[in-house]
């Protein structure tokens, strides 16, 4: 047990050390925090604040349009109301748009029946400006709509209380808290667990490479055992990723209670992640990340360089890919017989389990299933990885194929 | 009391027999020898000895107890492949290697510190591994053999790759630990070194002892039937009947005399008295023992020395 702490203590502090390390901890989040404000400033639609021209027969639809595209929530145009046009309109427009005084201008000829629709005709300065011609086809819409109803004998005040947008509000049932918070919170520390099993399960492989490469493992294995070797590693390297979660998370809950974050972020973006939350992830954390490593060891073992881990890497980075692709299920009805049968496979256990319990609590009987499904197949990995290692450390030069693993697992 | 015993230790991969019946004992405060060509199978014995790799049959003693990995405590290896880690610092770097054999962090640093002086590179203390020259980086890798120690000294291949003064330093180094009593096993195919340190040898071919004892006994075993030759003058009596084969190089000949059934070495005496009775000028004629060398390439012969080297590792 002691040299496993050695090893361990030596893993866990040269990698603390390092300039990776520290460029990780700080570039990870920046990264994180910045593609979800990206996403979110593109999901809330862009404003465009150009100057445009509205040229129709019907002064009220004009008018209509003029205040959505001046006073609605997606935009911020200044338009002109040219009604009716005379003949020379298109020609000053065109004058004005070469001039570059309008940004464009939107030409409405009138329905020639009771029932159709006007016609719109678009004509923009440069084609490539998509976000003014969304912004006006989206405005369009309540003005039709307004308009129509007002034809039906509707006052406007009963049309206006018609349009307004409607608030749902959800709750999980027994829980106060905001749930849309809890599901970033969920979905968060989900691609968090991904991202440093994968990380770090690669670096226990990359770890047992470099060894073989400098040859050092030779020096140790005269005193320890391979199998306290690889326990080393295989807790050394996690200590680090979780040191590294701890960063993030504490750093994480420090920004969005002072609110600087959620200020920046538009508002409404609060972390809400609960205590069971922490506990269950780093639960499952320790376990996935146990299975894959031990997995990545014997990958490590068998392997002389980085090049040959790459073709294996798949070896990991399937499993985990699969989760990701499962995600969807489980977010759309987490206790479906899918998701259940999903998140009870142990290879996808600590991602997809630990979603389902962010998203809505599944029986308990299925945690203890699952945490007993996983011990069994880390048990199982470990016995064989243990063994790939032992005799894969000490093999360089070429690489072993299968019935060779095969003997390995036979040697005493 | 042998500090290594090997008892008909065999172990086989596969198909391939890498060591069968192999035996061999070292007492301490002496330098052994093991001694063949490669892909013999030196290897994996020392890994046997050291419980990296368990043998099929036979068994290992080490400090007259059966194995046990506690023992190792007291043993200090030198893998022929050589390594450190190139990112750690030298000092923390033998610090983990004494601590995991058994020292505490102040004593290995304290020795770290002496060693370090005594193989003057105190400079390299504080620096990484992959910024020393690859000199220091040897003699590292002998501090961290030694720092804890060991009562065992086990060292694969250790010439090979050492500068000439590296080499003259560890051959300094083996001798003085010999001095302290520390039983010493090392490999290698360089029968120079092997005859200039080695107390008793045990030499190898594919897996099997062909050659074992004492350095003394070993050459006495073997007649002194060569001489090498100085003269001037007439070459004649090179001719004579007690000469099997002779090769002149400038300067000196070298002759090999033929063997007289019934005696172990045979008389050069007549060769002289023919060399002077033809009137050439002797200003040398030495009756020489064989070189472990030619003992050597006797046993397992000539190509052993050049075959080409297999797969040397085996788990």
């Amino acid at each position: 047990m002691h040299n496993v702490w050695l090893i361990a203590r030596r893993e866990y502090l040269e990698r603390i050390r390092t300039k990776s390390f520290m460029v990780m901890t700080i570039l990870i989040p920046v990264l994180m925090v910045g593609g979800i404000v990206g996403s979110l400033l593109m999901s809330t639609r862009t404003k465009s604040a150009s100057h445009i021209a509205v040229v129709s027969q019907d002064q009220q639809l004009a008018l209509d349009l003029q205040h959505e595209l001046e006073t609605g929530k997606d935009s911020k145009m200044l338009v002109d109301v040219i009604s009716p046009p005379s003949a020379r309109t298109r020609n000053t427009l065109d004058t004005e748009i070469a001039d570059k005084q309008l940004d464009g201008y939107l030409w409405i000829t009138p329905a020639t029946s009771a029932t159709a629709r006007p016609n719109f005709t678009w004509t923009p300065r440069s084609v490539g400006d998509i976000v003014t011609k969304e912004n006006i086809t989206s405005a369009l819409r309540p003005v039709l709509m307004r308009e129509r109803l007002a034809h039906q004998g509707m006052v406007a005040s009963e049309v206006d209380a018609l349009m307004q947008p409607v608030a749902v509000d959800t709750t999980q049932a027994g829980k106060s808290t905001d749930t849309t918070s809890a599901f970033f919170g969920a979905y968060i520390l989900f691609f968090l667990m991904y991202f440093v099993i994968m990380l770090y399960g690669m670096n226990v492989a990359r770890s047992i490479i470099e060894e073989k490469t400098s040859r050092i493992f030779e020096v140790l294995l005269a005193t320890i055992r391979p199998e306290e070797m690889m326990a080393g590693k295989v807790i050394g390297v996690g200590s680090v990723g979780l040191t590294q979660i701890a960063i993030w998370l504490i750093t994480a809950v420090v920004l969005t209670s002072t609110s600087l974050v959620s200020s920046f972020a538009g508002g409404n973006v609060h972390l809400t992640i609960s205590a069971a939350q922490i506990a269950f992830f780093i639960v499952y954390f320790l376990l996935g990340f146990l299975l894959y490593s031990s997995i990545a060891a014997a990958l490590g073992a068998m392997t002389n360089s980085e090049q040959e881990l790459q073709q294996l890497n798949m070896f990991l980075v399937m499993p985990l890919a699969i989760c990701v692709f499962a995600l969807g299920v489980v977010v759309n009805n987490p206790s479906g017989t899918m998701s259940t049968v999903l998140s009870l496979i142990p290879f996808c256990t600590p991602l997809l389990m630990y979603m389902r319990i962010s998203l809505s609590m599944p029986p308990a009987w299925q945690i203890a299933l699952s945490i007993v499904l996983m011990l069994g197949t880390i048990y199982a990995i470990l016995w064989v990885a243990s063994r790939i290692y032992r005799v894969g450390i000490l093999m360089y030069g070429k690489k072993p194929n299968l019935p060779e693993i095969m003997r390995w697992l036979r040697y005493s | 009391m042998p500090v290594v015993q090997l008892q008909d230790v065999r172990k086989v991969y596969d198909t391939k027999v890498a060591v069968d019946r192999m035996s061999f004992a070292i007492e301490p405060g002496t330098i052994f020898g093991l001694l063949g060509p490669n892909g013999s199978g030196k290897t994996s014995s020392i890994r046997m000895t050291i419980g990296i790799t368990v043998p099929d049959s036979g068994t290992v003693r080490l400090f007259d107890q059966p194995f046990t990995r506690t023992a190792l405590h007291r043993v200090g290896y030198l893998p022929e492949e050589r390594g450190l880690y190139k990112k750690m610092k030298v000092i923390d770097q033998l610090i983990f290697l004494g601590e995991l054999h058994g020292l505490d962090a102040a004593t290995a640093t304290r020795r770290a510190h002496t060693w370090c002086e005594r193989m003057e590179i105190t400079e390299a203390i504080p620096k990484k591994t992959e910024e020393l020259s690859k000199g220091m980086q040897q003699k590292i890798q002998f501090i961290s053999t030694l720092l804890h120690d060991p009562d065992l000294v086990i060292m694969d291949e250790p010439f090979s790759g050492l500068d000439p003064v590296n080499g003259k330093l560890l051959e300094e180094t083996l001798i003085d630990l010999r001095r302290q009593g520390k039983a010493i096993l090392f490999s290698t195919h360089r029968m120079d070194q092997a005859e200039r340190l080695c107390d008793s040898i045990t030499l190898i071919s594919r897996g099997h002892v062909v050659l074992a004892g004492s350095m003394r006994e070993i050459k006495q075993d073997y007649p002194r039937n060569r001489v090498h030759l100085a003269f001037d003058g007439p070459s004649s009596f090179l001719h004579h009947p007690s000469v099997e084969s002779f090769e002149s190089h400038p300067g000196h000949t070298d002759i090999k005399l033929r063997d007289v059934p019934g005696t172990l070495s045979p008389d050069a005496q007549p060769l002289l008295a023919a060399a002077v009775h033809s009137g050439a000028r002797i200003s040398r004629f030495e009756i020489v023992e064989p070189t472990l060398e030619e003992i050597f390439i006797e046993k397992v012969g000539n190509t052993g020395l050049e075959r080409v080297e297999e797969s040397k590792v085996y788990a």
